[in-house]
C-alpha cells in the first residue's frame, strides 16, 4: 500500500514540475504572453462596460454620427448611440459566442469522436458520414441554411447554430486519435481488469488528447468571432437590438457610412482584429507548449 | 459517393425548409383574397400540387430539377435563368481568386523557405498573421475606401457597368477589388503552409543527396524541392474551396456582386425558398465536384496515390 502512495505523490510531483516547466517555457514565448494579456484586457474592460451599465441602447437622434472626442469616446452611430458603450458590451457578446461555441462545440465532438474511433466499426461509419454531410458545405453556408430553417434572429438560435455545425473538426481530430492509442498497452491492460468502458473513454485516453482539444479550442474561439462577424456583417446574425462587434460594423454596409463616418467601422473592426490576432498568437504558444509532436 | 450524397442533402434541405412554415400561396395571393375566397384558394392549392404528401411534392421537385427545371422564385422569376447569368459571375469571382491566391501563396512561401529569415519572409509572416486576424468583408470596406472612393480608381459594386464599352476592361475592373479581398484572404494561409512543407523537404536526406552530386541550386529547389512539397498544398487546397466559398459569399455582399452567394443572402433574408434550395444545392455539387478534382490531380502528381486503394 505504502508503495503506491508514494507512485502516486511522485507522479504528482511530476506533473506539477511539467506543468512549471511549462508555464516558464509559455512564459519565454513573448508573442504568446502579449496575446494573453491583450485578451485579458478586452476580455476585462468588456466585462466591466457590462456590469457598470454603459448606455448602449438609447438613440440620442441629436447626436447622430458625431465624430469620436466631445464626451463620446468612440464617435456615436447612425441613430446616435455611444460607440464606446456598443464595442465594450458588443466585445462581451463576441467573446460570449466566441468562448461558449468553441468550448461546447469541442465537448460534443471529443464525446463523438471518442465513441467512433474507440469502439469503431457501425458507429464510426455512421458518424464520420454525418460529418461528412456537414463538411460538404462551407460552413458559412451551413449556418445560412439552418438560419433559413430556423427563421429566427436571436442569441441562442445562433449558439445552437453554430455548435451544431462546429464539431466536426474536433470529432476527426479526437477519432484519429482514439483510433491509435485505442490499442496501446495502457488501454489493453484497463480493458483486461474489466474497467467499465466510459471509464476507459474518458478516464483513462481522453486525458492523453486533451492537449490538440484544448489548442483547437483556443483557435476556434477566433474562428467563431470572425464567423460570426461575417454573418452579422450580411444580415443573418443576431437583431441589432443586442450588439455585437460584427453587428455594429453592420452599418458599414452603407458606402455614405464607410466614407463619411470611418470611426462607425474602424473602432470594432479594430476591436475584431486585435483580438483574433491575440487568440491567435496565444493559441501558437499553447501549441509550442502543449503539442510535443511539434517540438 | 457523390450522387447518394447529394440526394441526402437535398432532402435534408427542402424537409428543412418546409419546416419554416412559410406559405408559398402568401406570395401569390393577395391577403384579402385568402381571407375571402378560401374554396378558390384550397382549388389553387390542389392544383399546385401543395396539398400531396411532402415526400411526393420532394420528387416531384426532384424530378423537375433534373429535367433541367429549376422551378421559379416567390417573385415569379425562372430560377434557371437568374441562375444561368450569376453561376459564371460567381465561378470567376472563385476561379481567379484561388488562380491568384495559389501562385501568390506558394510563390512567397516557396521564397521564404529558401531565404529563410530574410525581408520577403519577414514581411510574409506578418501578411500572413495579420490576413488571419482581420475580417475578410472587413478587408473589403478598406479596399473600397482607397482603391474607390479616396481614388475611384475601381468601381465598389456591380459587375457589369451599362455604359461599358469594352466587356473585358468591363470585367476588370468590377473584378479586381473583389478578387483582390478574397485573394488576400486565402493567401495568408496558403502563404504559412507552403513555406512551412517546403522547409520540410529542403531539410531532408533525397534533397541533401541532390545537393551533393552537384546539381545546381536553382534545379533543386524546383525539380526536387518544389514537387515534393506540393502535394500537401494541394491537400490543403481541398480545405480551402469551402472558406474560398464561404469568403466569396460574404464578399459578394460587400460589393453588391450579383453572384450565387448574394442571390443566396438575399433569399434566405426575404424568405424566397425555391431560391434558397437550388443555391445551397449548386454549392454542395461543387464543392463535392471539387474535393473530387483534387483527388485526381493528388494521384497524377503522387504516383503513390491511386484511386480506389
Amino acid at each position: 500500500m505504502g508503495e503506491t502512495t508514494s507512485i502516486k505523490d511522485s507522479n504528482k510531483s511530476a506533473s506539477s514540475s511539467l506543468f512549471k516547466r511549462n508555464v516558464r517555457k509559455f512564459m519565454n514565448n513573448k508573442l504568446a504572453v502579449l496575446g494573453l494579456v491583450i485578451i485579458v484586457v478586452i476580455t476585462v474592460a468588456c466585462i466591466i462596460g457590462m456590469i457598470v451599465g454603459v448606455d448602449y441602447g438609447t438613440p440620442v437622434l441629436t447626436d447622430m454620427k458625431q465624430a469620436p472626442g466631445n464626451g463620446h469616446l468612440f464617435g456615436t452611430d447612425t441613430i446616435g448611440r455611444d460607440l464606446f458603450a456598443r464595442v465594450l458590451v458588443g466585445g462581451c457578446y463576441s467573446i460570449l459566442i466566441g468562448a461558449f461555441c468553441a468550448v461546447m462545440s469541442s465537448v460534443i465532438g471529443a464525446i463523438l469522436g471518442a465513441l467512433a474511433g474507440y469502439f469503431g466499426g457501425k458507429v464510426d461509419m455512421i458518424l464520420i458520414r454525418i460529418s461528412e454531410i456537414f463538411q460538404a458545405f462551407p460552413q458559412l453556408v451551413l449556418v445560412m441554411m439552418l438560419v433559413a430553417i430556423v427563421n429566427k434572429r436571436g442569441l441562442g438560435n445562433l449558439l445552437f447554430i453554430f455548435v451544431f455545425t462546429g464539431w466536426m473538426t474536433t470529432f476527426r481530430m479526437v477519432r484519429n486519435e482514439f483510433m491509435s492509442l485505442k490499442n496501446e498497452t495502457y488501454v489493453k491492460v484497463c480493458e483486461a481488469f474489466g474497467m467499465k468502458k466510459s471509464n476507459i473513454m474518458f478516464k483513462q485516453i481522453l486525458p492523453n488528447v486533451m492537449s490538440p482539444i484544448i489548442v483547437s479550442t483556443t483557435t476556434n474561439v477566433a474562428f467563431f468571432i470572425l464567423q460570426e462577424a461575417a454573418l452579422s456583417f450580411i444580415g443573418l446574425g443576431v437583431a441589432d437590438s443586442t450588439p455585437t462587434w460584427g453587428n455594429i460594423l453592420n452599418a458599414a454596409k452603407s458606402v455614405s457610412v464607410v466614407t463619411n463616418q470611418w470611426w462607425i467601422w474602424v473602432f470594432p473592426g479594430l476591436a475584431i482584429s486585435l483580438f483574433v490576432l491575440a487568440i491567435n498568437f496565444f493559441g501558437d504558444g499553447l501549441r509550442d507548449v502543449l503539442d510535443a509532436k511539434q517540438q | 459517393m457523390m450522387i447518394p450524397m447529394l440526394l441526402v442533402i437535398s432532402f435534408i434541405v427542402y424537409y428543412g425548409l418546409q419546416l419554416t412554415g412559410i406559405d408559398p400561396i402568401n406570395f401569390m395571393v393577395s391577403p384579402e383574397m385568402l381571407s375571402s375566397n378560401k374554396e378558390n384558394v384550397e382549388a389553387l392549392r390542389e392544383s399546385l400540387g401543395l396539398n400531396d404528401p411532402l415526400i411526393v411534392q420532394y420528387f416531384r421537385w426532384l424530378g423537375n430539377i433534373l429535367h433541367g427545371d429549376l422551378g421559379y422564385s416567390f417573385d415569379g422569376s425562372s430560377i434557371a435563368s437568374v441562375i444561368a447569368v450569376r453561376l459564371p459571375y460567381t465561378f470567376e469571382l472563385a476561379g481567379y481568386s484561388l488562380l491568384f491566391s495559389t501562385i501568390i501563396g506558394i510563390g512567397i512561401g516557396i521564397i521564404s523557405a529558401v531565404r529563410q529569415n530574410g525581408i520577403i519572409d519577414y514581411v510574409g509572416r506578418v501578411l500572413a498573421v495579420l490576413g488571419q486576424a482581420v475580417p475578410q468583408f472587413l478587408v473589403g470596406i478598406i479596399l473600397i475606401q482607397v482603391f474607390s472612393i479616396k481614388l475611384g480608381w475601381f468601381p465598389a459594386s456591380n459587375r457589369v457597368s451599362p455604359d461599358a464599352t469594352s466587356a473585358l476592361a468591363d470585367a476588370f475592373f468590377h473584378l479586381f477589388l473583389p478578387v483582390l479581398t478574397l485573394t488576400i484572404g486565402m493567401v495568408a494561409v496558403l502563404m504559412r503552409y507552403a513555406r512551412n512543407t517546403m522547409l520540410d523537404v529542403l531539410n531532408s536526406d533525397y534533397i541533401k543527396t541532390a545537393r551533393s552530386k552537384g546539381i545546381p541550386e536553382w534545379k533543386v529547389y524546383l525539380k526536387h524541392g518544389f514537387r515534393n512539397a506540393m502535394k500537401p498544398v494541394l491537400v490543403i487546397l481541398v480545405f480551402r474551396i469551402p472558406a474560398l466559398i464561404g469568403g466569396s459569399v460574404v464578399i459578394e455582399t460587400v460589393f453588391s456582386y450579383p453572384g450565387i452567394g448574394l442571390t443566396m443572402t438575399n433569399a434566405i433574408v426575404s424568405g424566397d425558398y425555391p431560391v434558397v434550395l437550388v443555391t445551397t444545392l449548386i454549392i454542395a455539387a461543387t464543392m463535392l465536384i471539387c474535393s473530387f478534382m483534387v483527388d485526381v490531380f493528388n494521384a497524377l502528381l503522387d504516383p503513390r496515390v491511386r484511386l480506389g486503394e
